[in-house]
């Protein structure tokens, strides 16, 4: 409404059209991977507008790395956890 | 000479000068007339200007002429303007159009303020005011207003109403409906039949002119009943005082349809009355929301009528509420805005052409959760950094620097626009504590919070005001900047919530939710909010602390989750639903109330896990409504479905239901403009659709359809604990469930769109993940963090310098009657 520039919604909704090719060529399970990663960057259009970068689509992908990095601490805290279980399995076997 | 005391009732153009209605103590009506001579203004080329005092004079119009000097907003000077005063106020819009048709290269001021407004503005009174009223042989000679509209309490005139509607249920007549009139007065019902029209004027006229009232209250008197009865009075010939001026013949505006923020809105016709009043509750603006007491305030506070100011949106009313700063501050009102958007480059515009911080909220179910509020974040933003149209962009004096936009705004004088909203904000902030402080029981609370409700929307409007082009003190950098400040102070907020271990799991615009374990009790938030209001210079409260709240994904795609979509409940039990089914306008009755119960059954559960634990008895009422629904025991009249009518029955070019209803309508020969309403029913059968209107005794209704939309409006309130489609399809339709009885949740780690694996412990990467991140590494070390110093941050500085004058309040003892 009454807007000279695209909305942040509007440019993110443009750069995912403009990877509609890209995505066609992909097999199946790597297009639902970018899927995911498109979805996850979504979350973050509030800071992408204040950023008031002039290319959105650098902000994008910085914001899937932070969703994919919170994902990376979240499984490597999972992996410490488990090993720390099995650690105290195999140490209980032992005895 | 004689003094009258009484409350200003009504003001118009007649004859000469102002016909004047005053109402007494004892609810009596006075007509005096007054001696009123108002002005426009022009500015622009001396030839220009003496040619058109030259044609004035030739077609010997009744105007007084001279030149004088006037102060232009925009300018911060003053101006030299011809004045043009006409000696017979009535004939102002008219020789002010010749005027401009003739001249349209002059600059005009104060030409359209409507006239009832200029009288009060001139004579310092307001509508309803409590007036003294100095007369000789019917003409005032002094009038005065002995309380003012900021008295939070204040008398009313004692006023005779009747209520005019048709019998039967409440129906657009227009549609199709018909039936006698009933008319109550002072407690007695009269009924009139339809198809004696001649004595139903008659009788009409004998009521009125019996009783004379002062207020008609109609349901749907604009669009039919006081149409059809003039009709009937020309057709016999028989007059009918539906005013109590006989001079004056019933004011008549037409319906017309207009876009209002990318919606098709229909307004309907207006009949307006004289020396009297008329208010069509199905007319009304916000009546539902604000009723007759808000429209009063309105009236009050604005200077508008109360005839307009129950029918026209509040943007109006803030309007007229700058105009009158203006002309106190005997500042010229432009007649067409000249304030074009200075230009900007691309990347000024991108940082500057922005709204206000919406996140994407963390999806799910949480459970105690905080809810912090700015109050009036936007109008206080306005008072606070001194957001006016003519400060903005100023560079009369260095200012203070707008955050983000770096646009100056002026310092060194009290903008126009602020100025206007302080007392509002204050008044309103009156109300508040009033309400907060009366017992529930006390009569005065509820019209306390009607007022207050007037006051909110008129609060709300006056930000859209200062960017809408077509406003008189609108300027779209102003917009800007209210916005850019909104954007700082929120994000200065969620610094100071996150120093203090807070995760912030939402925020719109002047709200934030947050959570933190342990703190779940308001003193955990005291020392926040002061440090926020101290550090933002705006007020902040406490909305509420949520035993639980969800926050949904889009319907769309499920992964990405909404800002305006969520529902939960407050400690006290008491629910905050937006943006599902049961806030829907287009939602029928009987879904609205499944989910709206089925909630307030889930509010009994204290926090998450008593949120699940309650999923069976809210389950169990749904089948309960299911299979009513199923079994055709629901009423049609609690299945009708509202929809807005987007375009002309006639530009339809997709068969939607919207399109079948309209067609119906049509061919039953309603005339339907867009904007308006359509009510309609879902039957089976190849109509799909049938207008509710046109529906005689019961109607069978489309079953599938309405199982389709209730188990729509059940998923919506349980998909934030895993259900989906197949879980509730088992649960409510087969009365069964694979964990137990329907409603009972899979155990934690399972997933429950699986039902077959449920054995084997599997990786969820679907919608909704389960909120049991608690242990997450990054969050613990967001809760464990100590509160850090917030010092670094520089105070936001207001930019305001003369203090706000205070407000004129009058000790109400002095002016009771």
């Amino acid at each position: 409404m009454g807007r000279t520039l695209p909305s942040i919604t509007q440019a993110f909704l443009h750069e995912q059209q403009s990877l509609a090719r890209f995505r066609r060529a992909l097999r199946r399970e790597d297009q639902r991977a970018l899927d995911d990663l498109l979805a996850s960057s979504k979350n973050h259009l509030a800071a992408a507008a204040y950023a008031s970068h002039l290319l959105p689509f650098e902000v994008m992908l910085l914001a899937m790395l932070v969703e994919e990095h919170k994902q990376v601490i979240g499984l490597r805290q999972q992996i410490d956890q488990l090993r720390a279980a099995l650690e105290e399995l195999g140490a209980s076997a032992e005895r | 000479m004689a003094t009258l005391h009484g409350w200003f009732f009504d003001a118009y153009p007649a004859g000469k000068g102002m016909r004047i209605w005053l109402i007494d103590q004892q609810g009596r009506p006075h007509a005096l007339s007054d001696g009123f001579i108002p002005a426009f203004y022009a500015r622009g080329p001396q030839e220009e200007l003496r040619a058109l005092c030259k044609m004035l004079r030739a077609r010997r119009a009744p105007v007084e002429l001279r030149r004088t000097e006037r102060r232009d907003l925009f300018l911060d000077q003053d101006v030299e303007v011809l004045e043009v005063g006409v000696r017979v106020p009535g004939l102002l819009p008219d020789l002010f159009r010749q005027a401009a048709n003739a001249y349209p290269h002059l600059t005009y001021y104060d030409a359209d303020i409507p006239l009832p407004q200029r009288y009060v503005l001139t004579r310092e009174i307001f509508p309803l005011a409590w007036c003294a009223v100095e007369h000789e042989a019917g003409r005032i000679r002094n009038i005065e207003a002995l309380d003012t509209p900021w008295d939070v309490e204040y008398r009313l005139p004692p006023l005779r109403v009747m209520t005019l509607r048709l019998d039967g249920e409440l129906q657009d007549p227009n549609r199709g409906h018909r039936h006698d009139l009933l008319v109550e007065v002072e407690g007695r019902q009269y009924c009139f039949k339809r198809r004696h029209s001649r004595q139903l004027l008659l009788g009409m006229r004998h009521l009125l002119e019996r009783f004379d009232p002062d207020l008609l209250v109609s349901a749907f008197g604009d669009s039919y009943i006081l149409p059809r009865m003039l009709e009937l009075s020309r057709h016999y010939g028989i007059p009918l005082p539906l005013n109590r001026d006989p001079q004056q013949a019933v004011a008549h505006k037409k319906a017309h349809s207009y876009v209002s923020y990318g919606r098709v809105m229909f307004r309907n016709a207006q009949h307006t009355l004289f020396g009297r009043w008329h208010v069509d509750r199905q007319n009304a603006f916000l009546a539902s929301d604000y009723g007759m007491d808000g429209s009063l305030e309105i009236a009050r506070i604005t200077g508008l009528p109360l005839q307009t100011t129950a029918r026209v949106s509040t943007g109006t009313g803030i309007s007229a509420m700058q105009v009158a700063t203006a002309q106190r501050r005997g500042i010229l009102v432009p007649w067409q805005k000249r304030q074009p958007e200075t230009l900007k480059s691309g990347v000024d515009l991108l940082v500057a052409d922005k709204g206000g911080l919406v996140y994407a909220p963390i999806a799910g179910l949480h459970e105690h959760v905080a809810e912090l509020d700015f109050t009036a974040m936007y109008p206080s933003i306005m008072v606070r950094f001194n957001i006016s149209p003519e400060t903005v962009g100023a560079d009369c004096c260095p200012g203070k620097l707008v955050p983000e936009l770096g646009t100056r705004v002026c310092t060194h004088r009290y903008g126009l626009v602020p100025e206007t909203l302080a007392p509002l904000l204050e008044k309103r902030n009156r109300y508040k504590t009033l309400i907060r402080q009366l017992p529930d029981e006390d009569p005065r609370k509820e019209t306390y919070k009607r007022r207050h409700s007037a006051h909110k929307w008129l609060l709300v409007t006056c930000f859209g005001y200062l960017g809408y082009k077509n406003a008189r003190f609108g300027r779209i950098e102003a917009h800007e900047a209210v916005t850019a400040y909104g954007r700082e102070v929120l994000l200065r907020a969620k610094e100071m919530v996150e120093a203090r271990g807070f995760r912030v799991l939402h925020l719109y615009v002047d709200g934030l939710w947050i959570y933190k374990p342990g703190a779940d009790q308001q003193p955990d938030y005291e020392a926040l909010l002061q440090q926020i209001r101290d550090h933002t210079g705006l007020q902040i409260g406490l909305e509420g602390i949520y035993r639980w709240v969800a926050f949904l994904p889009s319907r769309v795609d499920p992964r990405s989750p909404v800002a305006n979509r969520y529902f939960g409940a407050y400690e006290d039990g008491s629910l905050k639903v937006r943006g599902i089914e049961a806030r829907r306008h287009d939602t029928s009755p009987f879904i609205k109330e499944t989910q709206l119960e089925m909630l307030a059954i889930l509010a009994e559960g204290r926090d998450a896990s008593g949120f699940r634990a309650s999923v069976p008895e809210a389950i169990h009422y749904a089948r309960q409504q299911l299979l009513a629904l199923r079994a055709g025991r629901v009423p049609a009249r609690q299945l009708v479905m509202r929809q807005r009518l987007a375009r002309h029955p006639h530009e339809f070019t997709v068969r939607t239901v919207a399109a079948r209803v309209a067609r119906e309508l049509v061919h039953a020969g309603v005339t339907l403009t867009p904007g308006e309403k359509l009510r309609f029913l879902l039957v089976p059968g190849p109509e799909k659709a049938r207008a509710w209107e046109l529906l005689k005794g019961e109607v069978p209704y489309d079953r599938e359809a309405y199982t389709e939309l209730l188990l729509r409006a059940v998923e919506s309130v349980l998909a934030p604990v895993g259900v989906d489609r197949t879980m509730l399809a088992t649960w409510l339709l087969g009365n069964a469930g694979y964990w137990g009885p329907p409603g009972t949740l899979p155990p934690p780690g399972m997933d429950g769109g699986q039902p077959l694996l449920a054995g084997c412990r599997m990786h969820r990467t679907r919608w909704p993940q389960p909120c049991t991140e608690r242990d997450d590494l990054l969050l613990r070390s967001l809760y464990d963090e100590s509160p850090a110093s917030l010092d670094q941050l520089p105070p936001l500085a207001p930019a305001l310098l003369p203090a706000p004058s205070p407000l004129p309040i009058q000790d109400h003892a002095s002016v009771r009657p």
